[in-house]
């Protein structure tokens, strides 16, 4: 809402320079954001917030002021010269609907001359944004910037039988309205109608039929009040908000629309002549008392902590006009504990209804700054989140593997997510999305990874190590579902070349061997064969728990391996990429529990001795096999089994491969014997040849 | 063998010495004759030949004097020759001990200059990674408050609308509600609404339905506003929710909590100032404003002049909220804050766009390591 200071000084003799004033008011809660210039004066840009309709004219503003510098606030008085004729005898309302609307006044103006505003008018106005109509209009409009009531200003003798009902829309009724659009009604609307149609959407918008133009000459000035939730509603219906809406949406002050009535139809008598017939005439069916509400010292102690004398508490509740009365039995104490305060709710001020609001308005005025600061004394033991030591390993250990965290907002694109989407899987769609591109909660952490590696590679960032602890979003049956994950990424250059080191791509060893990394806080993982369609079918596992078998069976983590191609494509990645992606709830269960179970191992006593075995191998014999059957032996002095080299061509025949097993044999009784090696070789070697057609290369 | 030590062959009667007066000048040309090879030693191998030369055991020009001129020669030559040997003696191994040492720095000093390193060429950085710097806000503001006895609890971000609003006194047709544009979710007919939270504040709601008082919590998390995306709007961002909730906590503990950790987040010479402001659950509610910790309120670009920026929302609990969870309204006080993550890091690191944190560009997570 913009304020012109120097409208403000109409109703209060405030001497403080603008800055000042702006400052002083942010302090007590009436944000003016900027200071602007017109010709009409400063204006302030004031953040009204939403419980304060009073503030949204220059009286309310004015009377925050007066509050603040202790200055009274000039009463709007307004005496008309009414002719003789009475405006009932020439107009009637009927409300039909007084839960919609509970206030409707009438006044009727009669050979008034429309013509364009005086100067002075189109000024305030214009420094307001508002742009000015006709004299008669205008004066509507300044009317509500100056109390903070809407009014409407009809063409009298348009009004079908010069008569109003206010009266709930029909099904499918049409209006064009004030902007030249034909908008369709609803029975939850409010509108202004006269015997045969609607000529408003009540307390929103004028009709275009019946509105002032320079023709007019007799002006039937509506001044009413609507149910803020209706008309919250209506508005929003139609997409249509205005500075009507917007005042009684928020509750505007029943109590003010005969007044501002009253305001504006003298306005109009003085800029556009002809006679104000007598009366109003007022329907007001909402009427009701003023609230009473009691405030003690205690209860104020109790929330503030810290005590307001009373002459400031009666000064500041005065002010903003809760007629504070003392009713407490110590009444002629100053400063007493028992001190209470009856007070009157003003209808201005629909959101002051309880004893904290009070409080409120007295802490505001009297300063926030005045009260001491203080910091309690903590009682219990802070704790963080449950999983999050085993988070933290996990990130440290991302961290030193070189990977970056990243952070990606979950809404996506609904194809891309279902490229990575497992079956039977079903996504959380958003109602009302801003762009297709977001409309769906993530199902994984791999759409966004695969975004993001593809926004670093259009930056000629090639070389990448990513990983995002996150959520994934689903639905089980109707109940949404939100999984902790680990997703990584990785494309690009393992090792960069430098002046000590050769460059290396990353490959699928390097993520198994990052993702075993981190499998070693809860136990080591297992790996099987067999990828969802998104990986590349030959260069991909799924991953589990090892420690998993005591629990029930091996735990699926997820799964990891290079990002197939058909779906790189789509990404527009042009370079190998590598995906993993882990669920983390088991994994810090399983960290939990390995943790509590890890005990130091006594450091051997005997030197270890090591064997290299150079085996020719079928190709598909696996590293695994090789493994088991030297496990199979039961040599309990086998206490590491190494591939250390593999290769292929050269003198190796087609079919075979040359893998370089180590093998660490170490004992915990004694120093092993030549004799003793040599015959655990033979054993092993015996094995290999048996088990897996394996020969022994020359050593 | 140069000619003259090629006379130690000799007997002293073979070079025709037959008195003691002879005797010197004959040790002063070997002497020198040593002096000049001793000038040729270049390095450990010439070094080592010189040695041998004059000491060798065998046929060292010292062993070969004592055979040739010093054994066979007659008494009255005998202690004239033998001094000046002694003296020759004590020269070289003196001289072969200093050229020792000589070559053998010379050697160092040439080994240290192969192996010398060129300081300006980088050292092999091992790589590692950053934490996303909304994480290391996240951990440094959390720090803060467990520091304060504080617990840290997360919730979902799929809420319901009575969590979300309704228990936070934000009935529907709140005008609030319309600076909280909302994303829902899309149901099957006739499944109650479900939103995506649009604060962390539900989680004020969701742990005093759970917990008695005394009730001191934060709640990191991801919020979501329908807002399009700009420098400073996203339709995603991060948000610490604050409650703090027992029998005797009051409006002062709230500032005194709040300017204890706007000093230990910006700096301890960074004030507080509270500027009265309205959210449907809190009451009285704060604006919660810092002089700027960069000018420190003389003003600059990033308090846009004004001296103080506005930070976070808070006050003290609204006693309608204690209605949903059964609070006890009378006997209960407390306070509630909820800080925008990203609006620390971007203050406290001079960011001027809000979308660096989402695009994930590993030059700007690198700064941050």
């Amino acid at each position: 809402m913009k304020i012109l200071y120097n409208w403000l000084k109409e109703f209060v003799d405030v001497t403080a320079p603008p800055a000042e004033l702006r400052s002083r008011l942010s302090l007590t809660g009436t944000a003016v954001d900027a200071i602007g210039d017109s010709p009409a004066g400063p204006v302030f840009d004031v953040e009204v917030n939403t419980n304060r309709p009073d503030c949204l004219g220059h009286y309310g503003v004015a009377r925050e002021v007066a509050a603040l510098y202790e200055l009274r606030l000039k009463r709007v008085e307004v005496k008309l010269k009414e002719a003789a004729e009475k405006a009932a005898g020439v107009t009637r309302v009927e409300i039909e609907c007084p839960e919609l609307c509970g206030r409707y006044t009438a006044r009727v103006i009669r050979g008034a001359r429309v013509a364009p505003s005086p100067d002075w008018l189109r000024q305030r106005l214009e420094a307001l944004g508002q742009a000015s109509i006709n004299n008669v209009v205008d004066v509507t409009n300044y009317v509500m910037f100056e109390l903070g009531h809407p009014t409407h200003a009809f063409d009298f003798d348009t009004l079908a039988e010069r008569r109003i009902v206010v009266r709930r829309a029909r099904p499918g009724e049409k209006i064009r309205t004030l902007d030249h659009i034909e908008r369709t009604l609803s029975p939850e609307m409010c509108v202004i109608a006269d015997a045969a149609r609607s000529v408003a959407i009540g307390g929103i918008l004028g009709g275009a039929e019946t509105e002032i133009t320079f023709s007019s000459q007799n002006v039937l000035l509506e001044s009413a009040w609507f149910d803020p939730i209706s008309i919250r509603r209506t508005a929003k219906a139609l997409g249509l908000r205005t500075e009507a809406s917007t005042r009684f949406e928020r509750s505007a002050d029943p109590e003010m629309a005969e007044l501002a009535s009253r305001r504006a139809t003298a306005l109009i008598q003085q800029l556009a002549g002809g006679e104000i017939l007598a009366g109003v005439v007022d329907v007001y069916p909402g009427r009701r008392p003023a609230k009473k509400i009691e405030l003690t010292r205690k209860e104020l102690l109790r929330v503030m902590g810290a005590d307001v004398p009373d002459k400031e508490i009666e000064g500041i509740l005065g002010a903003l006009g809760f007629d504070p009365v003392r009713v407490d039995s110590a009444r002629g104490s100053s400063g007493s504990l028992m001190a209470a305060w009856e007070c009157r709710q003003p209808p201005w001020r629909p959101d002051v209804e309880r004893d904290v609001d009070l409080i409120e308005e007295v802490a505001r005025q009297y300063g926030f700054d005045r009260f001491p600061s203080r910091l309690p004394p903590a009682k219990q033991p802070a704790a963080r989140l449950p999983h999050v030591e085993a988070e933290d390993l996990l990130r440290e250990r991302l961290r030193g593997l070189g990977y970056h965290e990243i952070i990606a907002i979950p809404q996506v694109n609904p194809d891309q997510d279902a490229l990575f989407r497992d079956e039977g899987v079903t996504p959380a769609r958003l109602a009302n999305p801003l762009s297709e591109d977001a409309s769906m909660l993530r199902s994984t952490g791999l759409v966004t990874m695969a975004a993001t590696l593809a926004w670093n590679l259009n930056h000629s960032q090639r070389n990448l190590r990513l990983y995002e602890i996150g959520s994934a979003y689903a639905f089980r049956g109707k109940e949404p579902i939100e999984t902790r994950i680990l997703t990584l990424g990785a494309t690009g250059l393992a090792r960069e070349k430098g002046v000590y080191e050769t460059q290396r791509e990353y490959n699928f060893a390097d993520l198994k061997g990052d993702l075993e990394r981190l499998g070693q806080l809860a136990g080591g993982l297992a790996w099987e064969s067999g990828a969802p369609a998104w990986l590349h079918p030959t260069r991909a596992g799924k991953v589990f728990l090892a420690a998993s078998a005591h629990s029930n069976g091996p735990s699926e983590l997820g799964c990891a391996g290079q990002l197939a191609r058909r779906v790189a494509e789509q990404f527009k990645l042009r370079q190998e990429v590598f995906l993993a992606e882990l669920r983390l709830d088991p994994l810090y269960r399983s960290y939990f529990e390995t943790r509590a179970a890890l005990r130091y191992d006594p450091l051997p006593r005997f030197p270890a001795v090591e064997r290299d075995f150079s085996l020719l191998l079928a190709e598909g014999t696996r590293f695994a096999q090789v493994v088991e059957a030297i496990r199979a032996l039961s040599i309990a002095e086998v206490s590491h089994i190494e591939a250390v080299d593999l290769f292929r061509g050269g003198q190796i025949p087609a079919g075979k491969y040359s893998l370089l097993v180590r093998i660490t044999f170490q004992s915990r009784e004694a120093t092993l014997t030549e004799a003793q090696l040599s015959g655990f070789t033979d054993r092993i070697v015996t094995a290999l040849e048996q088990q897996l057609g394996a020969t022994l290369r020359s050593e | 063998m140069t000619t003259k030590t090629n006379s130690v062959a000799q007997t002293l009667r073979q070079l025709g010495i037959t008195r003691a007066e002879q005797v010197a000048p004959l040790f002063a040309e070997v002497r020198a004759e040593f002096d000049r090879a001793a000038q040729a030693v270049r390095d450990e191998a010439s070094w080592k030949a010189f040695r041998d030369a004059w000491l060798g055991r065998k046929s060292g020009v010292l062993t070969h004097i004592t055979d040739n001129w010093l054994k066979p020669t007659p008494p009255e030559l005998k202690r004239a020759v033998g001094q000046a040997l002694n003296e020759l003696r004590a020269h070289v191994e003196a001289s072969i001990e200093a050229s020792r040492a000589g070559v053998e720095a010379a050697a160092e000093r040439a080994a240290l200059e192969r192996e010398c390193v060129d300081l300006s060429l980088p050292g092999v950085q091992r790589p590692i990674g950053a934490r996303h710097l909304l994480r290391q806000t996240f951990e440094e503001i959390e720090r803060i408050f467990l520091s304060l006895g504080y617990t840290v609890v997360e919730g979902p971000e799929i809420e319901t609308p009575y969590y979300n609003f309704e228990a936070l006194n934000i009935p529907e047709h709140h005008p609030v509600r319309d600076n909280m544009d909302t994303f829902y979710l899309e149901r099957p007919a006739g499944a109650p609404p479900l939103l995506l939270r649009t604060h962390t504040s539900p989680m004020q709601v969701r742990t005093m339905e759970k917990q008695r008082p005394p009730v001191r919590i934060i709640v990191p998390g991801r919020v979501y506003r329908r807002d399009n995306p700009d420098a400073t709007h996203s339709f995603a961002f991060h948000q610490i929710e604050g409650l703090a909730v027992d029998l005797d906590i009051t409006f002062c503990d709230f500032k005194g909590t709040i300017e204890y950790f706007v000093r230990q987040f910006f700096g301890p010479k960074v004030k507080t100032r509270l500027r009265p402001s309205y959210f449907p659950f809190t009451e009285p509610s704060a604006e919660v404003d810092a002089s700027c910790h960069v000018c420190g309120g003389s003003g600059c670009r990033i308090c846009k002049f004004a001296g103080w920026i506005e930070l976070f929302g808070a006050g003290m609990v609204n006693p309608a909220v204690y209605g949903f969870v059964n609070y006890d309204a009378k006997r209960l006080s407390g306070f509630a804050f909820g800080m925008g993550v990203e609006r620390f890091a971007m203050l406290k690191y001079g960011i001027d766009d809000l979308q660096l944190f989402y695009q994930n560009d590993v030059r700007f997570l690198r700064q941050f390591l």
